[in-house]
């Protein structure tokens, strides 16, 4: 037969149009509400900070990749999403070397020491605010009461996860539920506008480019952990609603902890990790140093990936696998 | 290009063609070329110049049957390494106008008093695939007939059903009969209720299966009706014990059992470009692909892609001088800016892969271990259950081969086996 001049590949022939840069650009889009937010409340200042934090992250992907001799991949938005999203979880007024530092630190030690996108164990935003958190001299800087002091926004000003830690549930009277829903509260830059990420994240989903699976099963964490601290004392620890509308829960369940690569892929993984997630989020809120404890509890999650990703349904046999042509011919070999 | 949805739908539907497309004939090709699977030139019992019969059988002498869909004067015989790296036998025939038919096909006139061995035998002798394992002397335990066409853009099963679905039955007792399965399935398309009347099947179960890809599949077939493993022949014997006939084979049997003719003429949807009409066409089996072309009035685009069996399992033809075959279902042709181009992006771990599989495999895993030839771990995963269906190439963002190396996987495991 003459070959014709004719391109030959294995299927499918068909493709669904999806490409990476559809995740990271309806991130981007999808944070769209959250950073108007941050930039209404707090101006000049927050712009800078997510100016900084985007631009670092992608200058240390390109540059990287240029000494490790790779594809300069920084167009597939991957390292825009990851300084993006690292700006939200910081107060407004960070100095830019600590956004500088956290992002190149995200970016190189957190993604490409691993190998880039898909190969990184963590989520890169997650290890740059974890570095800027355990960095003692810093930590003032991440104290959202101390960092905003100088804003008055028209609503308390005080960090209510902090007056939880101090004052135990008697101290959020001054708080109502609905308002802190609508975002009014301080916090992070994005992760305080509590409905216009949980608006994002659910064009996410409707997108399927988050699978349901794991903000739900964060979120449901959440209420679980929390209702097993009520009923032991109610008086000390603060309800499910409380948790789910304040501090990181929600841009953890819908954008943190969702990470392609630093997530389980199988269902009843995500389940398990969302759950676990959601768990440890109120765990370490109650009992750990820290008022907040989302992103310690994705980053431990995402150790277990490897781990939760063998809960998977097992292969289905269709064609003979190795053991059954065995048998076959041992069968064959007594009958012939 | 296939469906694009808003929503990210999983598993993407992709629905199989429904409704009526006309069937038309297409003259006797000057030249048929026959392929003969996992055989050489040398199992071949004729020689260039000897003149064949139609339904004659061109193998040597006790190496199987290899039978002749034209009569005329064999002009090639030649060998093929296909892209499953199987070998094959060709032989090319130059035909003439009117067929001389073998003698050894003859018609079974009372079903009831011939013995269900008899059957089988003329059936397999009257050229219908996917027997071997019978020959080979597996036993059928379920039978499933399968209305579905495999894939989308393929209307033969779907026309074979509107047309002649009064023979379905009829086929039913005879291939019950023949190969003595317990337990009879009719899997026939959810949308195609009027089918569901015209079938009238007492010893047979009817079953309707959502009209959308890959359900029409053997595999997938055998899988949701709770049968067993397909019977598929090995090197080391064969293995399974349900036989899926898709519904155009059965009323071939009935047509050809009734006059005692061989089974060459095959119906083939053609589509000469994405998103065109579709069109049937009944070719004589050995037929090139270019016939069917130049019938469509379809140039191959420098560069395009011309795919046979459809555009998700279907596979890329290096030459239009390919010819059809018994299980040939469909012609596609895809323009060069349509055709898919793989990237060698690194996976990003999105994990749609795996939630499309149909057989639940870990699609990223085993895609990134074959591209770094670890085929233990592949083995491990289960590669040699992939079924090459692939929709996992269809959803993957990074556009990664998966396929490709999931197949390579599947290769390696099983040379590694039957070494060992
Ligand atoms: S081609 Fe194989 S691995 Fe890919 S989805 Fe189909 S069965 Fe699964
Ligand atoms: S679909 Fe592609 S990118 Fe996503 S996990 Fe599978 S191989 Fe990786």
């Amino acid at each position: 037969m003459k070959a014709a001049d004719l391109t030959v590949s294995t299927g499918s022939h068909w493709h669904s149009g999806a490409r990476i840069t559809d995740f990271s650009y309806n991130t981007l889009l999808a944070l769209i509400p959250a950073i108007a937010m941050g930039l209404y409340r707090y101006g000049v200042c927050a712009a800078g900070v997510i100016g900084t934090a985007v631009a670092s992250a992608m200058i240390a992907e390109a540059a990287m990749q240029k000494i490790l001799g790779k594809p300069v991949r920084i167009a597939d938005g991957s390292a825009a999403v990851s300084g993006l999203l690292l700006a939200l979880l910081l107060p407004a007024n960070t100095p830019a070397y600590m956004v500088v530092v956290a992002s190149v630190i995200g970016i190189t030690i957190g993604k490409l020491c691993f190998g880039g996108l898909g190969a990184n164990p963590l989520s890169p935003a997650l290890v740059g605010w974890a570095v800027l958190r355990i960095t003692k001299p810093w930590a003032g800087y991440l104290d959202f009461d101390l960092a905003l002091i100088n804003y008055d926004l028209g609503f308390s000003m005080q960090y209510p996860l902090a007056v939880l830690k101090a004052s135990g549930s008697s101290g959020l009277q001054d708080f109502n539920t609905w308002n802190l829903f609508l975002g009014n509260q301080t916090g992070g830059i994005g992760a305080s506008a509590i409905v216009c990420v949980l608006g994002g994240g659910l064009y996410m989903i409707a997108r399927g480019l988050v699978r349901w699976e794991i903000p739900l099963c964060f979120l449901l964490g959440v209420i679980i952990a929390s209702c097993l601290f009520r009923l032991v004392d109610s008086a000390a620890y603060a309800g499910p609603l409380f948790h789910i509308v304040t501090g990181n829960v929600m841009i953890g369940a819908f954008f943190l902890s969702t990470d392609n690569s630093s997530a389980p892929i199988n269902r009843w993984g995500m389940v398990a990790f969302g759950l676990c997630c959601g768990m440890i989020t109120v765990v370490l809120r109650v009992w750990s140093v820290y008022p907040d404890g989302v992103v310690f509890a994705c980053l431990l999650m995402s150790l277990f990936v490897p781990l939760l990703d063998k809960l998977k349904a097992t292969p289905i046999v269709v064609r003979p696998t190795r053991a059954q042509i065995t048998r076959k011919t041992v069968e064959g070999g007594a009958s012939s | 290009m296939g469906l694009r949805a808003f929503c990210g739908d999983l598993p993407p539907r992709i629905p199989y063609w429904t409704g009526a497309v006309p069937v038309e004939s297409l003259p006797l090709p000057q030249r048929a070329t026959l392929l003969w699977r996992e055989a050489s030139p040398g199992d071949v019992g004729v020689a260039v110049g000897d003149s064949v019969q139609t339904g004659q059988n061109l193998a040597r002498e006790g190496t199987g049957l290899f039978m002749s869909t034209v009569t005329g004067t064999v002009e090639e015989i030649d060998s093929l390494q296909g892209a499953d790296a199987v070998e094959y036998a060709v032989v090319g025939i130059k035909t003439v106008e009117v067929d001389s038919y073998d003698s050894s096909i003859n018609g079974i006139e009372d079903l009831a008093n011939t013995a269900p061995e008899q059957i089988l035998a003329m059936i397999i002798r009257a050229g219908f695939p996917g027997f071997d394992a019978v020959v080979q002397g597996a036993t059928v335990e379920t039978l499933i007939i399968s209305a579905l066409d495999q894939e989308p853009l393929t209307a033969v099963n779907a026309q074979v059903l509107l047309e002649r679905a009064n023979d379905v039955s009829d086929g039913i007792a005879m291939l019950s009969r023949a190969t003595g399965a317990k337990k009879v399935v009719v899997a026939i398309p959810h949308n195609s209720a009027h089918a569901a009347d015209d079938i009238s099947v007492d010893q047979a179960e009817i079953v309707k299966v959502r009209a959308t890809y890959p359900n029409g599949l053997p595999e997938i077939l055998a899988k949701k009706q709770g049968a067993g493993l397909l019977l598929t022949t090995e090197r080391n014997g064969t293995v399974g014990n349900t036989l899926v006939v898709s519904i155009e084979h059965l009323v071939g049997m009935v047509s050809c059992l009734r006059e005692g003719r061989p089974f060459v003429n095959k119906i083939v949807t053609c589509c000469g470009k994405s998103g065109g009409e579709l069109k049937n066409i009944l070719v004589r089996i050995g037929t090139p692909v270019s016939m069917a072309l130049d019938n469509l009035d379809v140039k191959l685009p420098p560069g395009g892609k011309l795919i046979i069996n459809g555009p998700m399992h279907g596979y890329a033809c290096f030459s239009d001088e390919q010819p059809m075959t018994a299980t040939s279902d469909s012609v596609l042709v895809q323009k060069p800016a349509e055709v898919h181009r793989f990237e060698s992006t690194a996976c990003m771990n999105c994990g749609r892969c795996s939630a499309v599989c149909p057989v639940n495999l870990e699609v990223n895993l085993l895609g990134r271990f074959s591209e770094y030839g670890i085929f233990d771990k592949c083995a491990e995963l289960g590669a040699e259950n992939c079924i090459e269906c692939g929709l996992c190439v269809y959803v993957c963002p990074a556009r990664r081969p998966l396929l490709h190396l999931l197949a390579h996987a599947r290769f390696v495991v099983k040379e590694e086996t039957v070494e060992k």
